[in-house]
């Protein structure tokens, strides 16, 4: 491996977020032009990137978010009196 | 309503502000909780260790940091005493040279394009399986750094300041767990488990 393609390997990711400054991001584009192996690599971690931010939401189960509102209520619902009238968490 | 309104009312005895605080901010501390532990028991325990100690100290609590912040360096000292009872084998460490191979080549990996199209939902499954096995076969503090930046997108400054590192080792943890996460997927894809 060439040193340089070792050199950029290791800042990927910061390339990627935006994280280098603008001269060393020139460097790595300037390389990433006539390196392929190097451009594969840095496309392959940028959809890999992209692929785990699409599919990161979950939504908590409905019992769960019942739980969790009667332990609240349990743990909080005598707590200094309300300014307002209404203290269901329900 | 700002989080700085719903703290001042909850501070004033507001039940409703409690329950606008765990509306805005439950799914994302569960899927963090889910993230990290894999197992939905693991995650529901999490999210109510986070909601109940937020809500014992939100009193104190003087606005030096953003609300989802705090909460989410709660939910991580959730997570982390978790692992501990636990009582789980030490963290493995990524090392670089290990995604690197020794004949000066690097592997190529063929990463699937996530589909956004609704009718694809059991592709869409399909990958988030994928995806989901992947992250828990990561050591427990890169898969922390990976769900706080890529997952919950916390900056760098932000990860560092809620588990109490350094940026360098943010940025570090962050890259090694991508490199692997490109690894797992790209093997399961070609395995034929995401179609």
């Amino acid at each position: 491996m060439k040193e340089e393609c070792k050199k950029n390997f290791e800042r990927i990711s910061e390339y990627l977020d935006g994280e280098l400054n603008h001269n060393v991001c020139q460097h790595i584009e300037e390389h990433l032009k006539t390196c392929p192996e190097c451009r594969s690599c840095v496309d392959a971690l940028k959809k890999t990137v992209d692929l785990c931010k699409k599919s990161a939401r979950e939504e908590i189960p409905r019992d769960m978010q019942n739980r969790l509102r009667s332990k609240l209520m349990e743990c909080f619902g005598k707590r200094e009196p309300s300014r307002e009238s209404e203290s269901s968490l329900t | 309503m700002t989080d700085h309104h719903l703290i001042a009312q909850f501070k004033e005895g507001s039940m409703k502000a409690m329950e606008a605080i765990v509306d805005r901010y439950e799914n994302r501390i569960f899927t963090f909780g889910l993230k990290m532990c894999g197992q939905l028991q693991d995650a529901e325990d999490i999210t109510q260790d986070t909601f109940l100690n937020a809500f014992r100290y939100l009193n104190s609590f003087r606005e030096e940091t953003k609300l989802k912040n705090w909460l989410f360096k709660i939910a991580a000292t959730a997570c982390i005493r978790k692992r501990r009872k636990k009582k789980c084998e030490p963290d493995r460490e990524l090392s670089l040279e290990s995604f690197m191979n020794k004949d000066g080549t690097f592997e190529t990996y063929d990463i699937p394009d996530w589909s956004d199209d609704p009718s694809d939902k059991v592709l869409q499954a399909e990958m988030k399986a994928v995806i989901n096995n992947a992250i828990k076969t990561l050591p427990h503090k890169y898969k922390l750094v990976f769900n706080l930046r890529d997952t919950e997108g916390f900056s760098t400054k932000e990860t560092a300041d809620i588990l109490g590192i350094s940026i360098e080792s943010v940025k570090t943890r962050l890259h090694r767990a991508r490199l692997a996460l490109r690894e797992k997927i790209s093997h399961s894809y070609s395995e034929g488990k995401i179609l």
